[in-house]
């Protein structure tokens, strides 16, 4: 069944865009409500999976637009100058649940953009669009989001080295 | 690194570890999901479209709105609060006095029902003897009429009402028997109301204290409806066994038992029977199934068996006179030739004895005898003590005359009745 096979897949993809798990199951639930009730829109062409993510994003962005007012708040902490180490970083050394923490942690909006330009890969005219945004915006958060991912993930690299 | 590749580290690091990822959704969510998808569902359709989930819903709705008019609203089961007594207080119904006791809050109430016109008290009910019925409310059970309910309100409190309804009981004389079984009913709540028996087998009665008699064996339910002027009904049950009863019959297979070795054999064809009682009519039981009896003196007796059922049910059979005395008799013939060329001393056989040359008598079963026969002037002309010995027509050597001569016999037959008979015989021309 497609809630068995598929809701795991796409628990994931509603975890990188919500707040907290709460959040990432209910988008989740709307998002295969939409499915359900839509599938005949699903033209046959491409991967099912594909449109399954897409309707997931698409539920996700929705879900954005409904709670835009009551996110609209930026922790201070995201202006804070980023001033980042030059080395990489290890794939091996994050668990996706460490990924997610950081993701969650972001403002929405941030998120959004990072989210769809990076791992969606969609243009940043395109996202502009989705997200009601300029252009200009989209390429500025984008870049702040990646500067405070980076600055994240370089004290939670830290915090993990304390301890291992 | 450059700029541009720590860019690219960061985004392939997301991208790899996050693009395909799986999560596990609990099995609680996929529930919370399925329910909500069900609703979805539910409200999907405009209410004009055709949509099965509608159809049920007015299915449902109609059952629910038929069980409401088919159960009837339940009575009022309390008075109002300002009727209720506390805890220890005494009401006072019309003819009777209720009390209601109780030593701490979760025991059952106490209640005793006194009438006021005997002063006696009709119900006492002991713990348990209280009866809990539909929504705590209790009765008390054995009071009878103006009945009283007590119900639970709170935890201190005890409100009485006068009741609806008290119960009917069945008293029945007898609750189990053998068939035909007799049973006489009894109401002794005769003024509550109307009684209307049920027997259980098709029978009913509208008496109070109808008797009844069960000819086949079965467990019978006995009800006894009582109505009232105001239509309410109680209803008592008892259940009634009917035993089946067993059928005793016998045969003698011996009718002639006085031989000097035959005894008399009892057949057995009782039915439904565990167990047996002779009486074989003179003193002398046997509880064997097919006994055989050697009676000690010959006789007509009355044999009786009884037949008992695994449950004590008796049937009795007795056969009157089981011995008629076909085997005892003497009888005379009423002439005779002796022999003309001398006396021949009397002695016969019985079968030989073709010549009839020897007065006598074809007997059996005579024990003792005396005969005596006289001339037609009265003078003994013969007698004998031996049956063995007839009269070979001859007095003192001499042969007599021609003639009709009168004998008399005594005796008994070994049955212990007396022989007695008289008659006479002619003596032939030789």
């Amino acid at each position: 069944m497609l809630w068995k096979q598929y809701s795991g897949y796409l628990l994931g993809v509603c975890l990188r865009y919500a707040t907290d798990r709460p959040e990432a199951e209910d988008m989740l639930q709307e998002a295969f409500l939409r499915i359900f009730f839509n599938l005949g829109e699903y033209s046959g062409t491409g991967s099912f999976k594909g449109w399954l993510r897409k309707v997931t994003v698409n539920t996700a962005i929705t879900y954005y637009h409904k709670n835009l007012r009551h996110k609209h708040q930026i922790d201070i902490d995201d202006y804070v100058s980023t001033e980042t180490g030059t080395s990489g970083f290890e794939e091996d050394f994050y668990t996706a649940e460490d990924l997610y923490r950081v993701l969650n942690e972001l403002s929405p909006g941030y998120r959004m953009v990072f989210n769809l330009y990076t791992i969606e890969g969609y243009k940043h005219h395109e996202i502009a669009e989705m997200l009601g945004i300029d252009v200009n915006t989209s390429k500025s958060q984008y870049s702040r989001a990646r500067a405070i991912l980076r600055k994240k993930l370089e004290d939670l690299t830290k915090l993990k080295g304390k301890y291992t | 690194m450059t700029e541009e590749e720590r860019d690219n580290n960061l985004e392939n690091l997301f991208r790899n570890k996050l693009e395909e990822k799986e999560m596990v959704a609990e099995s609680d969510l996929t529930g919370r999901f399925m329910r909500r998808l069900g609703w979805k569902e539910f409200f999907r359709f405009p209410p004009t479209r055709f949509n099965i989930y509608y159809v049920s819903a007015v299915i449902a709705g109609l059952t629910v709105a038929g069980l409401m008019l088919l159960i009837p609203p339940r009575g009022k089961d309390t008075v109002p609060d300002d009727l209720a007594p506390k805890n220890g207080q005494t009401v006072t119904g019309a003819n009777t006095e209720i009390m209601t006791e109780r030593q701490n809050e979760n025991e059952i109430p106490k209640v005793t029902v006194t009438e006021a016109a005997s002063g006696t008290v009709r119900a006492e009910p002991a713990p348990g003897g209280v009866t809990e019925r539909q929504n705590g409310i209790k009765t008390p059970t054995g009071a009878g009429e103006n009945d009283i309910k007590v119900s639970k309100q709170g935890k201190d409190e005890v409100s009485v009402t006068q009741a609806t309804m008290p119960g009917a009981v069945i008293s029945a004389s007898v609750t189990s028997g053998c068939v035909p079984l007799r049973v006489s009913f009894r109401n002794p709540d005769a003024a509550t109301g109307t009684a209307e028996w049920s027997f259980g087998d098709g029978g009913s009665s509208g008496e109070n204290n109808p008797d009844y008699i069960y000819d086949l064996p079965g467990t019978y339910k006995v009800s006894l409806t009582l109505t009232d002027q105001r239509g309410r009904k109680t209803m008592a049950t008892e259940v009634i066994e009917a035993w089946a009863g067993p059928s005793a019959s016998f045969e003698i297979r011996q009718n002639d038992p006085w031989g000097e070795s035959d005894k008399a054999s009892f057949i057995n064809l009782s039915t439904g029977a565990v167990q047996y009682l002779w009486d074989f009519g003179d003193g002398t039981f046997s509880t064997l199934s097919d006994p055989s009896y050697k009676y000690e003196r010959a006789g007509s007796y009355n044999v009786t068996l009884v037949a008992y059922s695994e449950n004590g049910c008796a049937d009795s059979l007795t056969i009157n006179d089981a011995f008629t005395d076909n085997g005892t008799f003497i009888r005379f013939p009423n002439a005779f030739m002796p022999n003309a060329g001398g006396p021949t001393g009397g002695y016969y056989n019985q079968r030989t004895d073709e010549d009839n040359q020897v007065f006598h008598p074809v007997t059996s079963g005579v024990t003792s005898y005396n005969l005596k026969i006289y001339n037609k002037v009265g003078m003994l002309v013969f007698e004998s003590d031996d049956i063995a010995m007839g009269w070979d027509g001859y007095y003192k050597g001499q042969i007599c005359t021609p003639g009709v001569y009168v004998w008399k016999v005594r005796g008994t037959f070994r049955n212990g009745q007396p022989v007695v008979m008289a008659g006479d015989v002619t003596l032939l021309n030789y």
